[in-house]
């Protein structure tokens, strides 16, 4: 038959269209690739180079004077190792309270029948919709208003409430909609025989959670903890507005001592963007194959 | 109409401000009085003494002789970016903690002077030091003094003597119909003749506008004044120069990046008077050849805009004697010399004309010896929101297809609804 024969190639015909198409695959992903380091490579080279190299147009690719020193002299600038030290609290707490408490949620939700708990579902997916600044003013009277912090009365009144203080720096944000969506999905795809089973076995709803369901999910812990640290690192405006000391200060707002509105130090703003982005990039080497595959498992892109 | 950050959390500040501050139940008159003895313990913010250097010269050297003269009060910096500097001053404003003294740009004060948010300052301060009139302009509201001037940023042209010399152009445009003539004898192997567009577009058009005798707002701040044929000539004029091909907006370069005359890809540029300490420390070479040059633009009349940071007393301080004396502390001639330097910025005193520092940087001695040209951006109670609306209503014009006529009468209209709002 035609249509058969049509479908069918020759062998050798197959044998060439298969390793054209992997090189276009691979040539592809690697130009994309390239595409993604370039900017990385640009801040690393930028890093290392003088203000006189950086302003020069024949300035070639890599630095004529490797400056080392502008790590040193970056570092001076402010008190990086203190904003250091308070990312990486702000970030390792969000990412344990966003973890723990959105994947009870989630499992709540995806697995418990309770009344409302679709209403409930349907307030976190509206809840991902509102846009961060329009929220930042009312947490910000939140903390201000706090009871009973930083010399507040029971009615939120005469002191400063939570403001300059690790509370306003960790708990408002510490869980968000998006990771209790993600764990609720997760947790929707696994079979009720799983649950069932334990359930006979006499285990508690805690401990079928936390022994026989999370275990089966955690692609999307991975995930959830991975974006948690990026975002928590990466926060600038919040811990500006909440903090004053700058024993409280954060990497990014140290980052911003290098851009003013006169100008900028690129060469320091480079090495300090650059050993800001260090910890993120080890992160998702550790973890890029749950973190992959959580995407993939939540349909997201 | 634009849902950025910055409208998003000035429109919910506005309300929420405004709230907080009926709630409160007055206004500036109920703010302490600044007559006793200064004392106690009170924060500062600041958009400027950025880095490690501007920490120490706040820290060590100006707030230390602070300390020796009011040895009782005690002062918490507060450090931002001119960037979240509205959004701190307005969360602040809304949970009744607005630092004691602030320091906030060219055009801030008629709005928070109009929320009473910060304190009438005694006359007596305005003649304190040897101020040009201009200078204090945009400190006051409604005819009161609510700032001292701390340090100035003006904008104004630098030129490339190199290429003027080449090209045979003996003097600097005295106007806009030789400014265009001269941008196009200058534009030539693939370098552009002027380059307005690498200051902030909303700044640079209302220097021209300035420059063709146009005004933004009348004295009162309530009237609209740039919809007339002033402030779309100067809106034009920018098309002009894209037409002929001697501006180009995508070729405008970031702050800080090496500018256009630097680099040699423009031989005109519109910038500020910090651009002396950039080319210092990128490009050496151009000072010690005496490669660059400057001047005001002018037109209808010379005109400088004047931006800078100015200095101001919390209404609602809890040590308003300390913080009055903080205010004082930072616009005297000593911390302001030390802040213009630092910033590579005008110090706004003509006490202050012979020091070193103005005589080496070239820019900043054309610009003291201009100020009698200084024209100042704001004037209105609505202006936080409207200067956020210039550049994007403006730029479509630049870079479409949109007529200089229709975008100025696009933003008249905005600027119109908002000060209606007020």
């Amino acid at each position: 038959m035609a249509t058969t024969e049509l479908l069918e190639p020759a062998p050798a015909l197959r044998r060439r269209t298969v390793p054209l198409g992997r090189i276009a695959l691979y040539v592809t992903l690697s130009v994309v690739s390239l595409l993604m380091v370039v900017p990385f490579a640009w801040m690393v080279l930028t890093s290392l180079r003088t203000p006189v190299e950086i302003a020069s147009q024949d300035a070639g690719l890599l630095p004529e004077h490797w400056e080392f020193g502008n790590y040193a002299d970056a570092l001076k600038a402010a008190p990086f190792a203190t904003y250091a030290r308070n990312s990486f609290i702000i970030a390792i707490s969000h990412t344990v309270l966003n973890v723990l408490v959105a994947s009870m949620a989630g499992y709540a939700l995806a697995r418990i029948r309770f009344r409302g708990s679709e209403m409930i579902f349907y307030l976190f997916v509206a809840a991902l919709m509102i846009p961060t600044y329009t929220k930042v003013l009312p947490e910000f009277l939140i903390v201000r208003f706090m009871p009973l912090a930083g010399g507040n009365d029971i009615l939120g009144q005469g002191g400063s409430g939570w403001l300059d203080s690790w509370w306003a720096l960790i708990v408002p944000g510490a869980v968000t909609p998006f990771a209790v969506f993600l764990f609720r999905q997760f947790y929707l795809d696994l079979p009720v025989e799983l649950e069932e089973a334990a359930r006979l076995d006499g285990l508690g709803e805690y401990r079928i959670y936390s022994r026989i369901m999370s275990p089966q999910v955690k692609p999307a812990f991975i995930t959830v903890a991975l974006l948690t640290f990026e975002s928590s690192w990466n926060n600038f405006l919040w811990p500006l507005l909440v903090t004053h000391t700058d024993s409280l200060r954060v990497i990014q707002v140290g980052l911003s001592v290098f851009k003013t509105e006169n100008g900028t130090q690129w060469h320091f703003l480079m090495a300090g963007t650059t050993l800001a982005t260090l910890p993120m990039v080890v992160l998702f080497l550790i973890g890029q194959r749950y973190f992959v595959q959580g995407f993939a498992t939540a349909g997201l892109k | 109409m634009e849902l950025n950050r910055r409208s998003v959390l000035a429109a919910i500040g506005a309300g929420t401000a405004a709230a907080a501050l009926a709630g409160c139940g007055g206004g500036a008159s109920s703010a302490g009085s600044a007559d006793g003895p200064a004392e106690g313990e009170i924060t500062l913010l600041t958009p400027i003494y950025e880095g490690a250097d501007g920490k120490t010269l706040l820290e060590k050297k100006i707030l230390g002789g602070f300390r020796k003269k009011y040895p009782d009060v005690k002062v918490n910096v507060d450090y931002t970016t001119y960037a979240q500097l509205n959004e701190k001053i307005t969360t602040g404003l809304a949970g009744g903690l607005l630092p004691d003294v602030l320091m906030m740009g060219v055009g801030w004060i008629p709005p928070f002077a109009a929320k009473k948010a910060i304190a009438e300052l005694p006359e007596t301060l305005a003649s304190a030091h040897d101020y040009e009139k201009r200078v204090l302009e945009p400190s006051r509201y409604d005819g009161k003094l609510y700032a001292l001037p701390v340090v100035l940023d003006t904008r104004i042209v630098v030129y490339r003597k190199d290429h003027f010399a080449e090209a045979g152009v003996r003097k600097t445009p005295a106007n806009w119909s030789e400014l265009r003539a001269v941008a196009k004898q200058l534009t030539r192997d693939g370098r552009v003749g002027f380059d307005p567009f690498s200051i902030d577009l909303r700044q640079c058009w209302e220097t021209f506008l300035f420059a063709n005798g146009g005004e933004l707002f009348s004295a009162d701040g309530k009237k609209v004044l740039f919809t007339g044929a002033r402030g779309v000539e100067a809106l034009q004029l920018f098309k002009d120069l894209v037409k002929d091909g001697s501006a180009d907006y995508a070729r405008k370069t970031d702050a800080g990046a090496p500018s256009n005359v630097q680099t040699g890809k423009a031989s005109m540029m519109m910038t500020t008077s910090a651009l002396w300490v950039q080319v210092k420390e990128q490009n050496p070479d151009l000072i010690e050849d005496d490669k660059l040059g400057s001047f005001v633009l002018a037109n209808r009349r010379p005109a400088m805009l004047q931006g800078g940071t100015l200095v101001t007393q919390a209404a609602r301080s809890r040590h308003p004697a300390a913080a009055r004396a903080l205010v004082e502390y930072l616009a005297t001639p000593d911390s302001i010399l030390g802040a213009a330097e630092q910033r590579g910025s005008v110090p706004g005193l003509s006490d202050l004309d012979d020091t070193g520092y103005v005589k080496e940087n070239q820019f900043v001695d054309l610009s003291l010896k201009n100020l009698q040209h200084a024209f100042s951006e704001g004037g209105t109670a609505a202006w936080m929101e409207i200067r956020e609306k210039i550049k994007p209503t403006l730029e479509p014009a630049i870079v479409g297809d949109q007529s200089a006529k229709d975008a100025i009468a696009e933003l008249g209209r905005l600027a119109e609804a908002a000060i209606g709002r007020m």
